[in-house]
């Protein structure tokens, strides 16, 4: 009695694997990674946005090779803990093409894993360098690093013929390395640095850091980190009057910065992608998020609409869904993005990519300075 | 001169800071005097508070009301409301139940509380640093040298006043009331207190209802005076006043008030003479060196362990 029973188990699993496999084939899965929750979770808003937007528009018009893109997604918090844990379940669910992540504390550990286990990772938003230097193959991103735009913002700031400018930063992946990038050129154009120093992310009192800075006499403050420090910075640093103008990266510019610090973000500088959304040849898109009632201006919009777009068209070109021919194809071609024409280097970063000096204002909106 | 308006300023900066850890500190060191455990939710019951008066201040201004002071006042009111109300629960749902088991027992349903009201804030009101406006700007500008000018906020010297008036009304209240003394007597000795007709559960109650209410101070103070609120940040607040109280002298109210300033004071004078990188590794640094040399704290008096 019991042989039967078993063989007909064997039966109906193998039968269900392979119609797993089946649908397996007729699909793409790309998995989306990065923070749906936690205090950055608005940049995770706009990654999800621009993914999404682009899935949908490949599969409008004919999906990949007639195989249809399907998204799944993931919460990383921006948390290299979480990170690690988001990845091994990509893992386990059988994806091979990643958007994400946000975060590059997050992105560093993850891709670790991806790379050990063949998958193809295109980050939208991480500038640290570290994440390609460590000769990886399935590692590719759709935004430039730091060291870019570290020299940008330490131009720029040398550019005004500062008497003195202290460098704050929040002692992580991200902020110090954006931090000391600018440190280095502005040493190297022979700008006095005043104070070099670090905060504890998350901590709320900076009213000590504002008397040093008040003391140091600093006429520019560059802030390497995100915008919930460096809106309590701004905020509390206008209520004891200290006058000195401020710049931060990518990571302070959001319309979260102006909740926090009110009247006091006007005139912050802030080194950002040019806008993709202002480009003529991108109406037609803007057109398509804003009739489904999205914001296409946040910096990692379209970024991570590109991500996608390079997966599929590497894949188109690869003519196959094995990572590493993927890989092998996204670094021989050049491809036409919403964000330019993108064409790899050896280690996975663009071979070109702009920052443009922005200056921000009180209700949110930014003009460009140069 | 310059150093020395430098150096004020910075004594000003950690007492403020310090008043506040202070107000924070008082619910650890009261219910640590009377039932001998450590409350480590009372950070959330501090959080909680800032997000009460937070959404009083944006209720109000959605009424149209203007006048500051009656903001304020009811603000307030709100926040202690809520976090007293809080406290009383925390207490009747996960403390009361364990009290009188191994010590281990409550402090681990002590965590267990501050973990579930920091994800039910995260769950109710979104991960997200939320701005608190700020309604009391400006200040006095004195002594000014080279580029360098001392500030005293209003915002800081509400602070102080604030603080200073809580501490002595909870003063008074100890030594004179009858409740008072009822909570010193249940302190000394729980068992004999109830023998002599004590109700001991509600003088309980009663600690946990006051350390709350005055969390929900600094919780409003604070919220304004940072400029933010998120819900993780009665987290490190909740221990740096752990840390001041038993710097001070866990048990003590007084010890509670000196730690919580020396604390305040000692990490602004790490961040402005050293780095700000080094701030918690000295406060958390002063914690190890009293637990080592005088466990009892600075004011805390000896005493025999409770069985």
């Amino acid at each position: 009695m019991r042989t039967p029973v078993k063989k007909l188990a064997i039966a109906v699993s193998t039968s269900i694997a392979l119609l797993g496999a089946g649908q397996a084939a007729a699909e793409i899965q790309v998995g989306i990674a990065g923070p749906m929750t936690g205090p950055v979770a608005q940049y995770g808003d706009m990654q999800f946005s621009g993914a999404r937007m682009a899935i949908e528009q490949i599969n409008a018009n004919g999906g990949v090779n007639g195989e249809k893109l399907v998204g799944v997604e993931y919460d990383d918090v921006c948390d290299p803990k979480q990170a690690v844990t988001v990845a091994n379940s990509l893992v386990n669910d059988g994806v091979r093409f990643v958007v994400g992540h946000l975060c590059s504390s997050s992105t560093q550990p993850a891709s670790d894993i991806y790379e050990d286990e063949g998958i193809l990772m295109v980050t939208p938003a991480s500038t640290s360098p570290e994440i390609t230097e460590r000769g990886y193959e399935l590692v590719f991103r759709t935004i430039g690093l730091d060291s870019m735009q570290g020299p940008v913002a330490g131009n720029y700031i040398a550019s005004l013929n500062p008497e003195r400018v202290a460098i704050v930063h929040d002692k992580q992946q991200y902020g110090e390395g954006i931090a000391t990038a600018v440190r280095d050129t502005l040493k190297g154009q022979g700008v006095e640095i005043a104070m070099f120093e670090g905060i504890t992310a998350g901590d709320k009192d900076f009213s000590s850091l504002i008397t040093k800075l008040k003391q140091a006499d600093v006429d520019y403050v560059y802030y390497g980190g995100y915008h919930p420090e460096l809106g309590l910075i701004l905020r509390q640093a206008r209520q004891a009057d200290l006058d000195a103008t401020f710049m931060g990266p990518e990571g302070v510019g959001n319309k979260d910065i102006n909740t926090i610090a009110g009247e006091a973000a006007e005139g912050l500088l802030v080194t950002l992608p040019p806008s993709f959304d202002q480009k003529a040849e991108n109406q037609k898109l803007v057109a398509a998020f804003e009739s489904k009632g999205e914001d296409p201006s946040g910096p990692f919009v379209l970024t991570s609409y590109a991500a996608v777009q390079l997966i599929a068209e590497g894949i188109e070109k690869a003519d196959s869904t094995d990572p590493f021919d993927v890989a092998e194809a996204l670094r021989s071609n050049s491809f036409e993005t919403p964000i330019g024409t993108v064409e790899y280097d050896k280690a996975g970063d663009m071979k070109s990519f702009e920052f443009v000096v922005y200056e921000w204002h009180s209700d949110g909106s930014k003009t460009p300075v140069k | 001169m310059q150093d020395l308006l430098y150096f004020s300023q910075q004594l000003i900066n950690g007492l403020t800071i310090g008043s506040a850890y202070a107000l924070i500190a008082i619910g650890y060191t009261m219910v640590y005097g009377i039932i001998g455990m450590i409350n480590f939710a009372h950070g959330e019951i501090y959080m909680i508070g800032a997000y009460t008066a937070l959404l009083a201040i944006t209720g109000l201004a959605t009424l149209g009301v203007t006048w500051l002071p009656l903001i304020l006042l009811i603000a307030l009111i709100c926040a202690m409301i809520v976090s007293s109300s809080m406290g009383w629960a925390v207490e009747r749902v996960a403390y009361r139940p364990v009290r009188g088991r191994h010590r281990l027992i409550p402090l681990i349903s002590a965590i267990g509380m501050s973990i579930f009201l920091q994800n039910y804030v995260h769950l109710a009101q979104g991960s997200r640093n939320i701005g608190f406006p700020a309604l009391i700007e400006g200040g006095f500008q004195f002594g000014s040298s080279g580029a360098f000018q001392m500030s005293l906020s209003y915002m800081q010297i509400t602070i102080f006043i604030t603080t200073l008036i809580c501490m002595t009304l909870l003063s008074l209240f100890i030594s004179r009331s009858r409740t008072g003394r009822a909570c010193r007597a249940v302190s000394q000795d729980i068992g004999m207190a109830n023998l002599l007709g004590i109700d001991t559960n509600r003088i309980i109650s009663a600690t946990f209802v006051i350390g709350a209410a005055l969390a929900a101070v600094a919780g409003l103070l604070l919220g304004m005076y940072y400029g933010s609120i998120d819900p993780l940040f009665g987290f490190i607040a909740g221990l740096k006043a752990f840390t001041a109280a038993v710097l001070g002298g866990i048990g003590s109210i007084p010890g509670a008030m000196l730690g919580g300033l020396i604390l305040g004071v000692s990490e602004s004078m790490t961040s402005g003479y050293l780095s700000g990188e080094y701030k918690d590794v000295v406060s958390f640094g002063l914690l190890i060196l009293i637990l080592l040399f005088k466990p009892t704290g600075l004011l805390g008096k000896p005493e025999v362990e409770k069985i």
